[in-house]
């Protein structure tokens, strides 16, 4: 097989949130900023600036403990929307220059595969120049950037510049470029395997990579090979666009103040069901399975499933499922700090009636539905809901 | 109309009011009857009656049983026979056995009263020929009407019965924060509306509701006059004696007393002892204790197959010490005649209570002696209780449990709240807003609600545990006279505490662990494992001259009862390490009595003072004129009120009750009006009161405090002479007053070497051997004892060849690696000691192991690790450090404290005295105190390489730095070096954290 050189461009806007606040407010810049909900008692915090981490504030922290951290901090609410927004323009930048372009939610991450785009754009360093100072341009944020021949290369590249910056890895030097980099910038290692590692007395990525496969898998077993792999920068792994995973729909409410009340718990979750119902119900899809995932306060995550053979897009199918993936996840004693119901194996909704159900009763529910559906597409999310469900902001 | 269903408190995590507020509510309303019906038990009893009787209301007992999934069946109790019953009743359901009513089982049900909503339970109840009545419940319903004509068919009453939980209305509230915690749930706003408690409620509102069936309400009282029985009154029931050959008991125990008396005195008995013996036992004999004298005699010391006794290493505690009886029965260690024990203190014939001998024994060997005894008397021994209720931070602990706040802010909350909460004038949530500990701690959110809310479950039971030793053995079995139930750690227990037993006339007997006792044993053993001959026969610890010495420089960490901060700063002081003082000593140091401590040092050393009232002169000269016993007590009230010697008695018990105030009034007027009665006056009776008072519970009675003595002296012989053996069977017991970090560093001051762990040498326990200690394989965090008995197993079959020799044969799991690789323990089984190398080899070891599909079948291979680092030395300490939780050959503060300069050991304070300097050391322990004013201040004690130094924190210096307190770190202090009668100690002006 030939080996075909690829170039994977990696921008990361570190402490994302905090890079947005500090466009729409240049009165932030070199000062420690915290984002977090300001009206709850105990607001976690959703994001700070690099000031702020090293006075010691950490995501999830209590807004009260951080604040205590960082007496300096200024505290912005979260301004989700404008995120969102913040990350689309992002990406439409980047897209400019490839289709083939991976990123996530609103945390200013992204890889962009620029291979065999020089003909069109330049050299990829070029690129990467020039992407930069486009963004820095119109976006007024200064993403740090790296490039090499892999995603982990890259991203290696852009958390050794991190907070600024930019890192080029020539084709050939991965390997002299990660030996003296200490080995938590490597990623994809489990915490066991730093751990053992550690005990080894092996700290620097070279002295990992120093050691052969067979050595490897001997202290390792069947993830030997990936460690080896590893850390030589060896990485085949391919950047994957949006539209190649399988479609899902997200809702997501995070509490201000995190909620151990159960009865509120449920009225949220039945909330987060009738707006996955309504979004499917207008993209005439029907979802197999629903989840939902609870992050608790101590930081634990919880994700459980409930599903059914043939897909559902009414609210009450809906509202049972996620019940049962409710009651399947509430397993701990502490608080709730979000929650995210997610459909998934989704098809198509197929036009023919059921051939058993009370055609009339089964009609007048579609029809209740399809009328708040409207209301709700012409007055708001929240113009109409049913009682036991709460406002959700 | 009678309450017949209210539940108190005892209804663990349902009820809410003690069963005094219960009475006190049910007097208010006019009531004069009431029925305490706790859920399947009468842990509450002795409360309840006595409440009754302040209130002047007649109890009824009874209790409430489940029956079924949702069906509960009330029984009271009409008669001795019925109590008997109902006692059995519940015994069984605590066994979750099944209890039907049925012809079989009617008998089970005869003396009670029963209580049933179920239709066939009244049917067969009435087929049975049983009192029942048809429960109504607390208000009419369609299921009571349903009910009320059954009744009539069957010609037996209904009656209309509240279903009580509550003390009053507000209760709820923290009703369903009970629910909460019982459930292990987190409280939900949707529960509150479901599942509501109601409160007792007055004969008028029952009234109105049961208008309709005026009948209901008359019938209760019908019932109530069938139900005569008012309390428990067995008498004193003393643990039976199996009588050997036709002899009484009395003759028995004079022969084995005489026997032992020559045993402890030579054959030939001086006169003393011959006449004290005498008179005890005529006085044991007259009031016909000789066979709980045998009874206890044979749980020491149990006759073996061959005829002999087993000896066992024990200490007599209480005022069983003072007799000489026992003393020459080897239940007690010291001898009355030579320290001036009073047997008068233990048996009197004024006395109606039952004798009180309490025995410890070495805290390994307990177990199995109570195992005997519960073996021996089957259903006729059982252990006492312990109603285990809500403090202060485990009710905020609870609560933030239940409001669903995480493990770690919860801990972070609780952990730095201190043990007192005496100012009841302020609220709890006052109080932990004033505590210096708490001064960073964040109250926002759901804090100040929680701790509102855990306010009001301060003070209600929770759970049962066992007693510490409490055992009462009855002539039959034991669920005739009180429930009995399986506590989690598989002893029967009775339902009630040890001031329950005691009115109820059980007699208890305490058998108590004591790690001392272990301690001596151990450090013996090993001195004769090393070739020593050492001989207990004449041991007489106390006159040797060297021992005293050591005591009277306050050497004494490790010596059991005199090893403590105070404790040791009081023997410099003292400076005589004379056995009679340690005697005084160990009875005067007691909380609150700080004052009484510097008196007693300066007329120690010949300060000049009045007795407390010249009629005390000749009562208290032994103590310098002071009140050190709790025997002292009585004897002012005798002197000083005119008391008999029994009230006395009576008067120095309650002090030490839980619930004395009430019961103390009483003596309080007895005593101000004995006093007057003597031309006393007031404010002279109000200081000597005051001074009464501070007997709270902690301080000893001579004979127990001498018993103490012996064996604080013994430990303290060990550590002057085999200092090695004793130190390594100190660590070795754990449990001591210090960490084992503390001990290990002690050690080292007092020039032993320590030697790391070795699994080529080291036992088990600690081992210590002329002026080295070896540590033993007990103190490796996380290596459990299956591990470590397969080490020397294997160990003694062959030695380790290497560490893949070891692995093979231990099989060690990940964890216990780790551990046994930190701390050094292989270091021996690796040519070059390197660790990074041993860890290798264990990880490949294990790939291998799993690839070959298990860990037995792998051969033995020596794998071919790459040149690996060996870890840095500050590495390996911090990995041994975390290990072993101290380091065998460095002291954290000579790392944190290198290059600080202009600071002052440990070891030189003594030049810089009336100076002030800064010192480098670690934080051991406090001590927490409240000042006359009520501020809290606190005794820290630190320690560097050199020597252990003890700080005063005065209370502005403390509010200050209390937050930034915590055991185990290093600290930078500044303060003034103080002495006070040869005591050394810093007074902290200044503190700052140098490291975690």
């Amino acid at each position: 097989m030939m080996n075909h050189r690829r170039f994977i461009l990696h921008l990361n806007v570190a402490d994302f949130a905090v890079a947005v606040e500090r466009v729409v407010d240049l009165g932030l810049r070199d000062k420690p900023v915290i984002v977090a909900p300001l009206q709850a008692a105990r607001a976690a915090v959703y994001d700070m600036s690099e000031e702020a981490y090293r006075d010691g504030v950490r995501k999830g922290m209590l807004l009260t403990r951080a604040t205590r951290i960082c007496r300096a901090a200024r505290v912005l609410p979260p301004r989700f929307d404008l995120y969102r927004k913040a990350m689309a323009s992002f990406v439409d930048e980047a897209r400019g220059y490839s289709p083939v372009l991976e990123h996530g939610a609103e945390d200013g991450h992204l890889y962009l595969d620029i291979t065999g785009t020089h003909r069109l754009f330049g050299t990829p360093p070029d690129v990467g120049w020039r992407l930069h100072r486009q963004i820095r341009c119109k976006l007024e944020i200064d993403p740090i950037w790296s490039l090499a021949g892999s995603k982990l290369v890259s991203k290696i590249g852009s958390r050794l510049v991190k907070p600024v910056g930019e890192y080029i890895v020539a084709d050939g030097e991965e390997q002299r470029f990660l030996a003296p980099l200490p080995l938590h910038l490597l990623p994809g290692l489990s915490n066991g395997e730093r751990q053992r590692l550690s005990q080894f007395n092996i700290v620097r990525i070279g002295e990992l990579a120093a050691l052969s496969r067979m050595q490897l898998e001997g202290v390792f077993g069947r993830r030997g090979e990936t460690l080896f792999e590893l850390s030589r920068g060896i990485d085949e792994n391919a950047v994957r666009p949006e539209e190649e995973r399988p479609p899902r729909v997200v809702r997501e409410h995070i509490f201000s103040d995190d909620c151990a009340d159960r009865t509120v718990l449920k009225g949220v979750v039945g909330a987060l069901a009738a707006q996955l119902g309504m979004e499917l119900r207008a993209t005439r899809m029907q979802a197999r399975r629903v989840g939902l995932q609870l992050d608790y306060t101590d930081g634990t995550t919880v994700s459980r499933q409930a599903s059914v053979r043939k897909g559902v897009a009414d609210d009450d199918s809906l509202l049972r499922l996620a019940m049962t993936a409710l009651e399947r996840s509430l397993t701990r004693r502490t608080r709730v700090r979000s929650c995210r119901l997610i459909g998934d194996r989704l098809h198509g909704r197929s036009p023919q009636l059921k051939l058993f159900t009370d055609p009339a009763t089964g009609r007048k529910k579609e029809q209740l539905l399809t009328a708040m559906d409207r209301i709700r597409q012409r007055f708001g999310r929240e113009a109409i809901r049913m009682g036991s469900q709460p406002v959700l902001h | 109309m009678v309450p017949l269903r209210v539940r108190s408190c005892f209804s663990l995590l349902r009820g809410t009011a003690s069963p005094g507020s219960l009475c006190g509510r049910a007097a208010g309303f006019g009531y004069t009857r009431l029925a305490l019906t706790d859920l399947e038990n009468l842990y509450g009893l002795w409360s309840f009656l006595a409440a009754c009787e302040r209130h002047r209301i007649r109890p009824i007992i009874g209790t409430e049983i489940e029956t079924g999934a949702a069906d509960r069946l009330v029984l009271l109790v009409r008669n001795e026979v019925g109590y008997r019953n109902l006692c059995n009743i519940i015994s069984r359901r605590k066994r979750k056995d099944k209890l039907d009513v049925s012809a079989e089982t009617a008998s089970l049900y005869e003396g009670l009263v029963l209580l049933s909503r179920s239709e066939t339970m009244l049917r067969t109840s009435r087929a049975c020929g049983l009192e029942a009545a048809a429960d109504l419940g607390s208000r009419p319903t369609e299921n009571g009407n349903r009910l009320r004509h059954l009744a009539a068919t069957l010609g037996i009453p209904a009656v209309a019965v509240p279903d009580s939980d509550l003390g009053a209305p507000g209760e709820h509230r923290a009703q369903l924060l009970l629910r909460a915690i019982g459930a292990g749930e987190t409280l939900d706003s949707g529960g509150q509306v479901r599942d509501q408690g109601q409160p007792l409620e007055s004969p008028e509102v029952y009234a109105s509701r049961f208008s309709i069936w005026p009948e209901t309400l008359q019938a209760t009282e019908e019932i109530a006059d069938r139900c005569t029985y008012r309390r428990p009154a067995a008498g004193l029931q003393m643990p039976p004696w199996q009588q050997h050959g036709c002899q009484s008991a009395g003759v028995v125990l004079r022969q084995e007393a005489y026997e032992g008396a020559r045993e402890r005195y030579g054959f030939t008995l001086p006169d003393q002892v011959v006449e004290r013996l005498d008179y005890e036992l005529g006085v044991i004999e007259s009031m016909g204790f000789s066979s709980y004298f045998l009874v206890v005699r044979d749980i020491v010391q149990p006759l073996q197959p061959d005829g002999t006794r087993k000896r066992r290493r024990i200490c007599g505690r209480g005022s069983g010490a003072a007799s000489l009886v026992a003393y020459c029965l080897s239940i007690t260690n010291v001898c009355p005649i030579r320290y001036n024990l009073y047997f008068e203190r233990f048996l009197n014939p004024g006395r109606s209570d039952p004798p009180d001998i309490d025995i410890d024994f070495a805290w390994d060997e307990r177990d199995q002696v109570l195992a005997e005894v519960l073996g021996l008397f089957g259903e006729r021994a059982a252990m006492v209780c312990n109603h285990v209720c809500f403090k202060p931070r485990g009710a905020i602990r609870e609560t933030a449990k239940a409001y669903g706040l995480p493990g770690y802010e919860i801990s972070r909350m609780t952990k730095r709240l201190p043990w007192f909460f005496k100012r009841s004038d302020l609220s709890l949530q006052e109080q932990i807003a004033t505590l210096p500990s708490l001064k960073d701690q964040d109250f926002s959110g759901p804090w100040a609600e929680i701790i509102d809310r855990a306010s009001e479950l301060i003070g209600l039971p929770r759970y049962l545990s066992v007693h510490p030793g409490g055992v009462v053995i009855t002539e039959g079995p034991v669920h005739d006279y009180v429930p009995v139930e399986q506590a989690p750690k598989g002893v029967p227990i009775i339902q009630w505490e040890k001031d329950g037993t005691e009115e109820s006339g059980l007699v208890k007997i305490d058998l108590l662990g004591n790690r001392s006792l272990g301690v001596i044993r151990d450090a013996i053993g090993n001195l004769r494992k090393n070739g020593a001959d050492f001989s207990e026969q004449g041991w007489t610890p106390e006159d040797d001259l060297q021992t005293k010495a050591a005591v009277g420089a306050g050497k004494t960490m490790g010596c059991f009862y005199i090893e403590s901060p105070a404790m040791r700063l009081l023997q410099q002081k003292a400076g005589s390490g004379d056995f009679e003082q340690l005697v005084i000593q160990s009875s005067i140091i007691r909380p609150a009595a700080n004052e009484f401590v510097r008196e007693y040092v300066r007329r120690l050393h010949g300060g000049g003072w009045d007795p407390l009232h010249p009629a005390l002169e000749a009562v208290l000269d032994e103590t310098f004129g002071l009140m050190v016993y709790q025997e002292d007590v009585s004897k002012v009230a005798v002197a000083l009120a005119g008391f008999s010697h029994s009230e006395a008695d009576g008067l120095r018990k309650v002090l030490s009750k839980k619930d004395r105030e009430f019961r103390l009034r009483d003596y309080r007027d007895k005593f101000y009006r004995g006093c007057r009665k003597n031309n006393i006056e007031s404010a002279e009776i109000d200081r000597i009161w005051a001074m009464m008072m501070s007997f709270d519970g902690y301080s000893f009675c001579k004979p127990h405090s001498a018993s103490y003595a012996r064996v604080s002296f013994q430990s303290a012989y060990l550590k002057t002479h085999f200092p090695a053996e004793f130190m390594a069977a100190v660590i070795s017991n754990q449990g001591g007053y210090y960490s084992t970090f503390s001990y290990v560093s002690e050690a080292k001051r007092m020039g032993l070497i320590i030697d790391p762990p070795d699994v080529r040498t080291s036992e088990l326990s600690w081992r210590g051997q002329g002026t080295r200690i070896r540590v033993g394989l007990q103190t490796l965090h996380g290596l459990s004892q299956e591990t470590c008995e397969r080490i020397l197993g294997c160990r003694k079959e062959r030695h380790f060849r290497s560490f893949s020799d070891f692995l093979q044969q231990v099989q060690p799991a990940e964890h216990e690696i780790r551990v046994l690789v930190d701390s050094g323990a292989v270091d021996g089984l690796d040519t070059k000691a390197n660790r990074s190398r041993l860890y290798w080899e264990a990880a490949a070891r294990e790939v291998g192991a799993s690839a070959a599909g298990g860990a037995g079948l792998f051969p033995v291979v020596e794998f071919d690790a790459p040149p690996l680092r060996d870890q840095s030395p500050i590495e390996r300490l911090r990995r041994e450090y975390q290990a072993l939780g101290f380091l065998c050959r460095a002291h954290p503060v000579s790392l944190i404290g290198k290059g600080k300069v202009h600071t002052c050991k440990g070891v030189d304070l003594a030049a810089h005295v009336g100076r002030t300097v800064d010192f480098i050391g670690l934080l051991l322990t406090g001590k927490i105190v409240s000042t006359k004013t009520g501020e809290a201040m606190e005794f820290l004690t630190f320690e560097d390489e050199t020597a252990i130094i003890e700080t005063t924190f005065f209370p502005e210096v403390y509010r200050r730095y209390a937050h930034i307190l915590s055991a185990q770190k290093v600290y930078r202090l500044r303060g003034l070096v103080e002495q006070d009668f040869g005591a050394l100690t810093l007074t902290v002006e200044k503190i700052r954290l140098l490291s975690n």
